[in-house]
């Protein structure tokens, strides 16, 4: 392997990260906020796909700017989620069986729901943009990764703005540091779980519609990227948004330059190789580990 | 029963009476296929005990240990292909079936030795991946032919009524472990740590061995289905006994019967088991949705499933709360 071919790969996993860590990052503010795993995540990330596609092909509208748009829509739809089911669940401080199998009965929902819209023929996004490169000198950039790259990116820097500038921001981020402290200083619960469940979903149709553009989809797409999204948030340490971010490049790294190595229809054992391995080694995923280091300086 | 009531403790009473239930439901369905020679019909009770001895394993982990595992479709692929590969290669049904066991409970530590160190989320997630990458694997595989499939050849003569009981045998022996860790003290470990696992273990309860023993106990009863399985069907391909909707089934049939009861699982898995064929049949298209819609309200409405629901039906008549 040359170093042009280092680089080239180098860059496609850095480009890949950034949509993993969008569609990683919901399932982190939903399981922060209110300690449920939610396996729906693939479902709602292929309505966002699908959201994108229908735009893009009855309206025209430039499949990035679809995506974008499916967030507020994602959002909506995950404000009516939490109102009409979620809410009803026994509020508890780690994950328990009624809102895994809930959330597990909403996803098989979604998915059927989206064979009896959509069919099981593959659908795909294509723009005049899906084959063009950039070329700077040997190396080239994927014009469509590119875009998508930045866009996931622009939406991250957002989603940290408001965490951190907002009150919507603070409560959340309180609910995740200890959930009976922040009730007591005056957190509004439902509200924000409400708010923040409908951000995760938001996030996950964004995801999907990022997704939609870079692969081909059916109803079922979803679930090997959320097999790849438990694998980010358990190596981010379930609750830690910085986590996530550093967790996608990593997996996006593994699975990139695993192709080397390993034929590419084994790349979801990889995935699950690499989260047997941070179970057993990294239990606190990399938070923890960088929670050890500032202790340790 | 009230002869009995007032002679014997009231404890004893109540098992003697799930005794019987239990005993004469088994001679019932031993005799059933004599009576009734229909071979689509032993087929369907064929493919319920399956169910039912899959339903009764699932709850030892998730019900009565409160492990929810998505990935059960392993383990009754992993016996299914155990006792293809060995029955292929000449060995008796009987023992390819209980080395299909030894293999699923082996596969179990696999998945449960890294997933049961730590509390929260990991185990059930772990389930999602590994069925997944299992999936694939074995669609890449080819020395079991891969995604085209596997065909398993019987040496001896075809006879439905030994599958019949072959499949009888293998649910009451479920039955009867889980009835056994149910009034045991292995299984109000189980239940402790489901409770409160911090308690548990000031008691004395090993959370992670339990979880484990339940686990590996769980698979090997759920391999040996596969195996019983893979031996009627004599051809399996890894998109059915490895696909999603059967890791679906094994978890919806303990929900729609009551979790963490002795005869929820084998309620939920009768129910299933006979509706479903219709399901499948007259809905095709929806049965996912049917699925999905019949687990959001059993969760929102009668977490304990039909028996729970019953329950509460007797208590009412009775005027109690």
């Amino acid at each position: 392997m040359t170093l042009i071919d280092f680089i080239n790969l180098l860059l496609s996993a850095l480009l890949l990260a950034g949509v993993y860590a969008v569609m990683s990052v919901g399932m982190t503010v939903i399981y922060g906020v209110m300690k449920i795993v939610n396996l729906a995540h693939a479902g709602f990330m292929m309505l966002g796909a699908y959201f994108a596609l229908e735009l893009f092909q009855r309206f025209g509208i430039d499949p990035i700017l679809a995506a974008l748009l499916a967030f507020p829509a994602m959002f909506l739809v995950g404000g009516v989620v939490h109102w009409v089911l979620v809410r009803r669940l026994p509020r508890s401080n780690e994950p328990t069986l009624p809102s895994l199998l809930l959330m597990f009965g909403l996803w098989l929902v979604l998915q059927n729901l989206g064979y009896l819209i959509w069919g099981n023929t593959d659908r795909s996004i294509f723009t005049p943009r899906t084959l063009s490169v950039i070329n700077l000198g040997p190396i080239s950039i994927s014009k469509v990764r590119l875009t998508v790259f930045v866009a996931a990116v622009a939406c991250l820097v957002l989603l940290q703005v408001i965490l951190h500038y907002t009150w919507f921001g603070r409560s959340v981020r309180a609910m995740i540091q200890n959930r009976y402290a922040a009730l007591i200083s005056g957190v509004h619960e439902d509200r924000t779980a409400g708010i923040a469940f409908g951000l995760g979903i938001g996030f996950a149709g964004l995801a999907g519609g990022l997704l939609g553009s870079l692969y081909s989809f059916d109803p079922d797409f979803g679930r090997p990227f959320l097999i790849r999204a438990f694998v980010i948030i358990v190596l981010g340490g379930l609750e830690s948004i910085s986590g996530v971010a550093i967790g996608a490049l990593v997996l996006a790294l593994v699975e990139t330059f695993s192709i080397l190595f390993v034929p590419a229809g084994y790349q979801l054992a990889i995935s699950f190789g690499l989260l047997a391995v941070a179970l057993i080694v990294l239990p606190g995923g990399i938070a923890s580990l960088l929670a050890k280091a500032r202790r340790l300086a | 029963m009230s002869a009995f009531s007032a002679i014997l403790p009231a404890r004893w009473v109540k098992k003697w009476r799930s005794a019987v239930l239990s005993w004469a439901l088994l001679f019932a369905l031993a005799v059933v296929p004599l009576l009734i020679p229909s071979p689509n019909f032993k087929r369907l009770l064929f493919t319920t005990f399956l169910w039912v001895t899959t339903s009764i394993a699932w709850n030892l982990l998730g019900g009565f240990a409160g492990q929810v595992s998505f990935g059960f479709a392993v383990f009754y692929g992993i016996g299914a292909y155990t006792t293809a590969l060995l029955m292929n290669a000449g060995v008796d049904p009987f023992i390819a079936f209980l080395a299909s066991a030894c293999t699923a409970a082996l596969v179990s530590l696999v998945v449960g030795l890294p997933a049961f160190r730590l509390r929260g989320p990991y185990f059930a997630i772990a389930t999602i991946g590994i069925s997944e990458a299992v999936r694939v694997v074995m669609t890449n595989l080819s020395f079991t032919g891969g995604a085209s499939g596997y065909r398993i050849v019987e040496h001896r003569p075809f006879s439905q009524l030994e599958h019949y009981y072959t499949a009888l045998l293998l649910a009451a022996v479920a039955f009867t472990i889980s009835w056994m860790i149910a009034h045991a003290k292995f299984g109000v470990g189980l239940s402790a740590i489901r409770q409160d696992e911090d308690a548990a273990a000031d008691l004395g309860v090993n959370p992670y061995t339990h979880k484990l023993a339940a686990h590996a106990l769980a698979a090997a009863l759920t391999g040996m289905a596969g195996g019983v399985f893979a031996r009627y069907a004599a051809f399996i391909h890894p998109g059915g006994v490895f696909g999603f909707h059967t890791s679906v089934q094994i978890l919806l049939m303990p929900v729609i019967g009551g979790i963490a009861t002795v005869w929820g699982p084998v309620l939920g898995g009768f129910v299933f088991g006979i509706v479903e064929e219709e399901i499948v049949a007259t809905f095709p298209q929806i049965h996912l949705l049917l699925y999905g819609v019949l687990l959001i309200l059993i969760i929102l409405f009668e977490p304990g499933g039909i028996l729970g629901g019953l329950n509460r039906v007797v208590r009412r008549f009775r005027g109690k709360h």
